[in-house]
Parts: C-alpha cells; structure tokens; sequence
C-alpha cells in the first residue's frame, strides 16, 4: 500500500521538491545579502559621525527587500492552498472520476487502510513542504522581522514559525474531505480554495485576536505619554469626540483603541480641547519618527483628566498563540480525515 | 458447500428510485452466472452490492459466507472488473502488476506475467495507451492474479469488438478452468452468456425475474403452439410465462416443474435468447411464480 | 489434436456438441486408441466455453466407453468407431433407404423429410433424457 501511494504521488512530490529547492536556493542567496547590509547599516547609523539615522537607513532596508519578501511571504501563504488543491482535492475525487477506485478498493486491503495509508503519507509531505518554506522565511525575514518590531501582521503571523504547518494540514484535509463529496476533481479544487480563502480571512480577522483574553490598559493623557503619541485628531463638530493614537507596548499587537475619554468613561468633547490644541499648534516639534512632538499638549490636557483605553495582545502572546492556532487547525484537520473515513464506510455508488 | 453469494430481500434504494428490490438469491459455487437484463435495470447495484462498494439499504447480502468487503481477507477472495475496465492511465503494464503484488498477499506474479506475455503487451507501456480490449484483459489479469474464489465483472465486454470479447471470453474461461474460479458476469449480449454461462439470473426493472441453472431452465421452459385458448385452460403444473394470441392461434412460453404432459399442441424448447426476451418482456405475477417454479426445479433436480 | 467449435445456433446443446465432435472424429479416424484428446484448460482457451460443458461431454463419453480418465494425467481415447462401424448397421441402412422411399413416395419434398427426421429425432431425444 505504501508502494502505491508512493507511485501515485511521486510526480506532484517532485514537482514540491523542485519549488522548494529553488525558493531554498532563492532565499539563502538573497538572505545572506539581506544579512550583510543590515549589520553594515546598523554598524554605519551607530557609529558617532553616523551620516543618517538608524530609523532612515532600516526604512530603506526594508523598502529595498519589499520586493523578495512579498514574493516569499506569498509563497508560503499560497503553498497550504496550493497542497489542498492539488494535493488534496484530486486524491479521492481523481479516482472516483475516472473510476480507478474499482480498482483500488477491491485490492486485499480495505478502504479504510487505503485512506489511512494516503493521508498519512501525504500529510507528512504537506508538513515537511510547509516546515521547510516556513523555516527558510522566517530565517531570511528575521532581520526585517526585528526592525519591523513586530510580528503581529498577516503576512508575519500567517507565514512564519508553526501556523504555515496548520494551514497545510488543513487545506489538505479539506481538499480531500471535498473530493469526497463532490466525487469530481475540479469542482472539489475550486471549492477548496474558496473555502480555505474564507476559512483564513475568518480566522485571521476575526477569531485570531479573541484566541486568548486581550490586555486592556487605560493610558492617562499628560505630557510623558502624549509625548509618544503619533497622532491626534479632533472632529470638526464642537460636539465630537478626540481621539489620540497611542503607541502600545513594543511588540504588542494593537487591537483596538477607545477615544479620550473623560473620567467618567464617556468621550471627551472636542470644545474642551480646543484651547490646548490651538495653544499649541504653533509649537511643532520633532518628536518620535518624523510626528510632532505631543508632550507640550499632553502638559496642556493633564488637568482634564482624560485617559485612552488601548486592548493588546501582549508580545509574550505571540507562541502562545501561534501554538494555539495552529492546533486549531489541525484538530479541524482531524475532523475532516474522520468524516472522510466514516464516509467511505457507507458509500453509495 | 457456502454459496457463492447469498441475498435475502436485498434492495438498494436511491431517494424515491428502487435500483434494486427484494432481491433472493442463493447461488452454488463452481459455476460461471450470468447475470442479464436491460440497462437500469439494477445489474451493476447487485454487483457493486456484492463486492462490497454499496451497502444495502434493505436485506442482506453474503459472499463467499462473509460481508461483501468486510475486511482484507474477504476483499483477498473476490476479485472485481468495473464497467469499462478502468485502468490506471499514467501507471504502466508491469506497474499494474507490481500493484496487485504490493496489495495482495496470495498473489501470483508468474501467472501474471505468463498473461500478459501471451497478451504481447509491453510491460513498459503506459495503461492509458492501450486499446479497449487491451485495457479489459490487463484489468482482468489483475483482478484473477490475485487467485480469488469468485470474479465479479460488470459488463466487461461490453464496448469492445467481436475479437476482443472473444479473447476476454477465452482468457476468462482458461482462468476458470485453471483455478476453479467461480465467476459472476453481467451482460445483455446473450450470446455470450450462452457460451459461457451456466447459471442465468435474469433482472428486469430491478426485480429477480429468473434465476437457476442454465440446464434446468432450458429443460423447464416449453413454446406452446396451440388453437386459441386461454392460459387457465392449459394444464396444471403449468405456470404461464407469457401468452400471444391471434384469432386462431395462442402462443405460450410455460415453465414446468415435471415433463410435458401430451396434449393437443406442438411444443419445442426455447433457445437461451428466446427465454430471455420472454423474460424481459413479461409481466409482473406470471415472471415471478415462473421464477420460482425454475427454482423449485433446479433444487429438486440438485437434490438439496 | 483435435480442436472443438461451438455452433450456437444448431439447436444441440454445447457439451452434446462436444460429444458429436469427438465422435466424428472417432468416425473420421482423427482419433485412434490411445490418443489424449485436449485437457478441458487448453479447450476453453480455444474455444470460450465453460469448462463445466467440457468436463460434462468428456463424463458422457466416458459412460459410453469411447474414453477413460486418468487423473492428473488426461483423458485418453479407449475405443475406436471406424468404417466398420457403419457396416455392422447395414440392417438399419437398408431400413433407412426403404422409409426414405416411403416418404418420397407420399409427397414429402428433401426439406419436409429432413423437417420431420429432425423433429422426431429431438422429441424422442428429449423423451428419452
């Protein structure tokens, strides 16, 4: 059996191994490249007769990698689709369609041994393809990754370290599970990316940030905190509500922010702050990354007594919820391999 | 000795559709059946029902004294060709063979190889490139290489041309001659069947019409010429297959279960196509009591 | 060796068919004593027949003594039907051409004859069976 799903296989394997190795070969040139310049930049911007800023030079270092890394990034993000349609969707719908499971399923072994066989070995595949593209990215990309602070965004979070080993899982058990069920290959490889696509925007929208309770911290409004603000915004209306965009913790992932509130939990209306903001507006500094500097406002609005409720995902969430999720994954994984087995016990032509 | 294949009522019903119903039959073992009736008329559910890659949603069915597919010993006994013989396209002539070695442990690689080298076909050659008959014959090497006690095949035949349903049906037979394989075999080619088969069942509109050995029901089945008369007028013992009138004449096919009385009539045997045809084309009550009178005759001459 | 065909539209079942064959063979002095006729596994492959047909006319032929079995070995010719065969019925030729001229005296054209031979000959065949 293990011959067989070997010799089934072996074309759609050589063709992972081909990619893999030229994004291998791709990323370990360009890594190194990567890996020169960012320790030549840093050397260069912390030097005392430094020419530009670190914050300028590693700008442009992530500017000039864009390009490779969006390549890479959406290679990995696409290669768990790519094991679903290709991989998946045909490896029951293909024999059924073409009616080879008459063959195959009146050998001396049972169905169920035959599946087993088949997803086992494929699985291990879909694993070793998504680990090694998962490893080489997050090898290549830790220096942006660490100039970039945080490894919050989509296309950080979705294509490093474990979650890519998920994906792969399930979209490979999805693509079998619909192969099954719609019993024809290209409808089941259209299904199956249509429904992975959904699957991963549900998740990463909206049930990633509620994975594990987010932190709330209420950020009093005075000069040392408005001094790392990035952006303050009063409405046009008197009557409209402020809002102030603080900096979370470093690393963290930014969920959501309230406006500045008042002691009493309600919006601060934008007649009270008018005064500060006009007092100041004539006193733009530098402050933190090319914004003007807020403390001097911030000094202004302390008596008001305002604060911003800022909800985070701690950095030291991060594993957790990698972990997390990618179980998540697998266990809907498992549950599709079950359904497929209990399905192929009670077939209906 | 177990029956070949058992079924008690056994039915298989899609939504409101009955592909097959109350199907009986108890089928010896050392035969070749054939299995006959029109299209639809439920041939491949029985035998999709009886390897297994169905489960019956009313009675029972048992193979060889187990569950259709109940299990690597049970599927190592029975052996199946699809309709169409599907093969697979991209693996080749000795890949095939190297699958049936890999997942059958009683496996007979020499008889394989002693076919397909008496088949010339080259070993190396892509299974997708060979023709119809080509096809048929390297499916059925891997179906009976893995010396199986009954060979179910469906239609096997049927889209091929005369030398190549010949072929299959010599390479078949050597099979059954060599190995003491039963067979099961559908067709609506009857002459076919009439060479090769020794046990009929005839299936019309998913119902059992006729079932029992090939000798037995020819002997049991009569043409009756006579003057006009209606059926109740004919003997007793007699069951009324079907029944053609003109003005003056009456034409009946009858099943008995004892010699043919003398009578005022000109009676002759039917040829297996004739039967056959009276089958599909008779009515419901009379086909079934028929049925069950070759029954009776054939476990009266079997003596069981 | 011989070889068989299967006529499927002579009206005479395959294994009686078999039988004839051999006879004719016997007859023609295709076969003489001590000859192994083909083993039932190199007929089917001949001729696509099932071997139980085979095995059937070979037990007849058998019972009327032509050939004997002999396990694991094949089954072998024992007797012989030659020309003088033929000759030992000269009583029932003779009775033969009288009838014949009987019934071309009543009317009956070759076909009618050869009609009524075959009729007559079928049902005692079968009353007889």
């Amino acid at each position: 059996m293990i011959w067989l799903a070997w010799r089934q296989f072996r074309t759609q394997a050589l063709v992972a191994a081909l990619i893999v190795a030229a994004a291998a070969v791709y990323l370990l040139i360009t890594g190194t490249q990567l890996r020169h310049a960012y320790t030549a930049d840093l050397v260069s911007c912390q030097s005392p007769n430094a020419q530009y800023s670190c914050f300028g030079l590693m700008n442009q270092l992530q500017s000039d990698y864009s390009g490779p890394q969006y390549l890479a990034e959406f290679l990995v993000m696409a290669a768990p689709a790519l094991i679903g349609i290709f991989w998946g969707a045909p490896m029951i719908a293909g024999e059924l369609e073409r009616g080879t499971h008459y063959m195959a399923w009146n050998q001396s072994v049972t169905r169920t041994r035959w599946l087993a066989v088949k997803l086992t070995g494929t699985a291990l595949a879909a694993l070793i393809t998504a680990g090694l593209l998962s490893l080489l990215l997050t090898w290549w990309a830790s220096p942006l990754d660490t100039v970039a602070g945080n490894r919050w965004g989509t296309r950080v979070f979705n294509a490093r370290d474990i979650t890519p080993l998920g994906y792969a899982l399930f979209a490979f058990a999805l693509g079998v599970t619909l192969g099954l069920l719609i019993r024809r290959t290209v409808p089941a490889m259209a299904a199956t990316l249509a429904i992975f696509l959904a699957v991963q925007v549900l998740v990463t929208v909206v049930v990633r940030p509620n994975l594990l309770p987010a932190t709330t911290a209420s950020v009093p409004v005075n000069r040392t905190s408005m001094s790392q603000a990035v952006r303050f915004d009063r409405a046009d209306a008197d009557t409209g509500p402020v809002r102030i965009d603080l900096p979370t913790p470093s690393g963290s992932w930014a969920l959501s922010q309230s406006y500045a509130l008042t002691s009493d939990g309600r919006p601060v209306q934008t007649a009270r702050v008018l005064n500060c903001w006009r007092l100041l507006l004539s006193q733009a500094g530098e402050g933190k990354q090319g914004s003007p500097d807020f403390g001097p406002l911030g000094a202004c609005l302390a008596p008001l007594d305002l604060h911003v409720d800022l909800t985070y995902q701690p950095v030291g969430r991060y594993w957790p919820m990698q972990w997390i999720e990618t179980g998540l994954y697998a266990v809907l994984a498992a549950l599709l391999a079950a359904a497929c087995f209990r399905r192929m016990r009670r077939l209906r032509g | 000795m177990t029956a070949i294949l058992e079924a008690h009522a056994l039915g298989m019903r899609y939504g409101r559709r009955d592909a097959l119903a109350d199907c009986t039959l108890n089928l010896p073992p050392g035969h070749v059946v054939g299995l006959v009736g029109p299209n639809g008329a439920g041939k491949s559910t029985l035998l999709k029902l009886a390897c297994g890659m169905l489960n019956p949603t009313s009675g029972s069915i048992s193979v060889l004294g187990d569950t259709p597919g109940s299990g690597a010993g049970q599927l190592a006994r029975v052996g199946f060709l699809a309709q169409d013989a599907p093969v697979y396209g991209n693996l080749s002539v000795a890949d095939h063979l190297r699958l049936g070695a890999h997942l059958n442990p009683r496996w007979d690689q020499g008889f394989a190889q002693r076919r397909i080298a008496a088949l010339e076909l080259d070993p190396s050659q892509k299974a997708g490139k060979l023709s119809g008959g080509q096809r048929a014959q390297l499916a059925l090497t891997v179906a009976a290489g893995k010396k199986p006690e009954l060979l179910i095949l469906d239609e096997p035949v049927a889209s091929l041309d005369p030398l190549a349903r010949r072929e299959f049906l010599r390479h078949l037979m050597e099979s059954v001659a060599e190995n003491g394989t039963s067979v099961i075999l559908s067709s609506h080619l009857i002459s076919d069947l009439e060479r090769v088969c020794d046990y009929l069942i005839v299936l019309v509109s998913s119902h059992v019409r006729l079932a029992g050995e090939v000798d037995h029901v020819m002997a049991a089945h009569h043409r009756i010429v006579c003057t006009r008369r209606d059926p109740g007028a004919l003997p007793p013992g007699l069951d009324v297959v079907s029944a053609e009138h003109t003005d003056r004449q009456s034409t009946f096919v009858v099943c008995a279960d004892a010699p043919l009385p003398a009578g005022d009539w000109a009676a002759e045997s039917l040829s297996m196509e004739d039967l056959v045809l009276t089958y599909l084309e008779a009515t419901e009550p009379g086909a079934r009591s028929a049925a069950q009178a070759s029954e009776t005759a054939s476990n009266m001459e079997a003596g069981r | 060796m011989i070889e068989f065909h299967l006529d499927p539209r002579s009206g005479v079942s395959p294994y009686l068919q078999i039988v004839q064959q051999v006879r004719q063979a016997l007859l023609l002095g295709l076969l003489s004593e001590g000859d192994q006729l083909p083993t039932v596994k190199q007929v089917v492959a001949k001729v696509a027949i099932n071997p139980n047909t085979v095995l059937k006319a070979y037990r007849e032929l058998e019972h009327e003594g032509l050939v004997a079995a002999k396990p694991g070995v094949g089954t072998f010719v024992t007797r012989t039907l030659g020309q003088a065969s033929l000759t030992d019925h000269e009583p029932l030729r003779l009775d033969l051409v009288a009838w014949l001229e009987r019934a071309r005296a009543a009317g009956l054209t070759e076909a009618g004859i050869e009609a009524l031979f075959q009729s007559t000959f079928r049902t005692t065949a079968e009353e007889e069976r």
